[in-house]
């Protein structure tokens, strides 16, 4: 899809100043919840702002590193590869740049596009 | 705001579905308990700095601690702190037509000591849930605070409160101590006395069977230790057959537990029913009777396994829905049940068993 096609149908989200490094909103594409994230490197994500479990609004979450396993009982290393969105409710952790849940790959919220342009974000499915 | 979409049938092709949630925390900051406690316990608060023991050892490893992260008010306050939150996370974005107040300060789950201050405390607790929350919202009722260690306290209360037209229940939280002991029976005897439910909820100072294990994920699986103890207490110990009428609802143990502990407390019976002699029935039938059991956390099984727990109970009337708002755990009226169930059912679970078991009046 060329830039002027995601343009005529993007909604916008922000100003790319209003969304640092580290944060995340929620937006919508009509009646579609969504939550946008820049991450650390600057990137930004989005996905469907609806937890896969319970219906949480994920945007009232946290991001962080994931949880990996480890091989002793009391070893907790968080996993830096991964940046996390954790559920506000029951904690589902979700990889931010693929959507797919940490404890199983198989189980995927849907990526949104999200891209800057003119100094805003902007959304399109 | 952002949610799942309000008034979502959970009953596919039908208007919407009644829904009776009989787990809801409202919560009081102590100082706020202080206008309505007796002029001799104010100092604790103010002045002597007196905070509610807390036996858990563990912080709750999730994004918002207790609470959901999304239901903490911006100013710092717990959630269930602010009824206006909880109408639009609740109430309102899921058209609940009626909410069960269970609290969150409840002195049978605090230590034995210092019963006078806590029973004080408890009513003071009432009073401010009254005004606070009952007197402001219609879609809520109410449960009275107990503190099970002083049971003719207790009792008084009941009695004080037991007229009230929003009160549906008396609240005891889990500490380690089985209810079903003799020694509580002038609370049970004061909530048949007034046609209420005792309400039998968690609670951080429940442990394990082990007490407390290393992590906070192994006592959480294991909250239904502690109503399988309740449960059989209450039986054993004659509760029902001394009070024909007194129904109990297990509030935060979740369901999958009950046709082992019927099974095994009917084997026992059998076997050893000249222990407990005053036992006339088999537990079954008097569980059946008496006893309700709310879903949250509810444990999560495909239809066909849920209608398999449902048939070995040999009842579709013990299970009521339970949310456990604002806490971490909350259940989705929308989510909590999965899919494929009759509409019959569930039409039950969500509202109907709840109507019967709390006398609650039919929804117009």
């Amino acid at each position: 899809m060329s830039a002027t096609a995601e343009s005529d149908q993007a909604t916008r989200v922000c100003a790319s100043d209003e969304l640092a490094p580290g944060e995340m909103r929620p937006a919508a594409l009509g009646r579609l919840p969504a939550v946008v994230i820049r991450l650390h490197d600057g990137s930004l994500h989005a996905l469907v702002n609806r937890c896969l479990h319970h219906g949480a609004p994920l945007s009232g979450g946290r991001l962080g590193p994931g949880s990996r396993g480890t091989d002793g009982v009391g070893d907790h290393r968080p996993d830096h590869s991964v940046d996390a969105l954790r559920c506000p409710w029951h904690g589902y952790e979700y990889d931010v740049r693929t959507g797919c849940t940490l404890f199983d790959p198989g189980r995927r919220l849907r990526r949104l596009t999200v891209w800057e342009e003119d100094g805003s974000v902007l959304l399109s499915p | 705001m952002t949610a799942t979409a309000q008034n979502t049938p959970a009953v596919p092709g039908r208007e919407r579905t009644e829904i009776v949630d009989v787990d809801v925390h409202e919560r009081a900051a102590l100082e706020e308990l202080v206008p309505y406690l007796e002029p001799q316990w104010r100092r604790y608060i103010t002045e002597f700095g007196w905070q509610p023991e807390r036996l858990l050892p563990y912080a709750q490893p999730t994004a918002g601690g207790l609470d959901r992260a999304d239901a903490k008010l911006p100013d710092g306050r717990p959630g269930g702190s602010d009824l206006g939150l909880v109408r639009d996370q609740l109430l309102d974005l899921y058209d609940i037509d009626t909410a069960i107040l269970t609290g969150w300060l409840n002195a049978s789950a605090l230590g034995a000591g210092w019963p006078e201050f806590k029973t004080g405390l408890m009513s003071a607790y009432n009073d401010w849930q009254v005004e606070m929350w009952l007197e402001r919202e219609p879609r809520l009722a109410g449960s009275i605070h107990v503190n099970a260690h002083d049971p003719a306290g207790a009792a008084r209360e009941i009695d004080r409160l037991g007229a009230h037209p929003r009160m549906v229940q008396v609240m005891l939280y889990i500490g380690d101590k089985p209810f079903g002991d003799p020694f509580y029976e002038p609370l049970f005897a004061a909530a048949a006395r007034h046609n209420l439910v005792i309400g039998i909820h968690h609670s951080e100072n429940s442990p394990t069977a082990l007490g407390h294990h290393r992590w906070f994920a192994e006592w959480h699986t294991l909250v239904s230790q502690v109503f399988m103890s309740q449960t059989v207490s209450l039986v054993f110990n004659g509760v029902f057959d001394r009070h024909p009428g007194l129904r109990v609802a297990m509030i935060e143990g979740g369901f999958s537990w009950v046709p082992h502990i019927m099974w095994r407390s009917d084997q026992q019976w059998r076997e050893l029913r000249s222990e407990v002699p005053w036992l006339h029935r088999k537990p079954s039938d008097v569980i059946r009777e008496h006893v309700r059991f709310a879903t949250q956390p509810i444990e999560e099984m495909s239809a066909r396994q849920f209608l398999g727990l449902i048939d070995q109970m040999e009842s579709d009337e013990l299970v009521l829905f339970s949310s456990d708002y604002p806490h971490w755990d909350f259940d989705s009226p929308e989510r909590a049940l999965p899919p494929g169930l009759p509409d019959e059912l569930v039409r039950k679970i969500l509202a109907g068993n709840a109507r019967a078991t709390y006398r609650l009046p039919d929804a117009t």
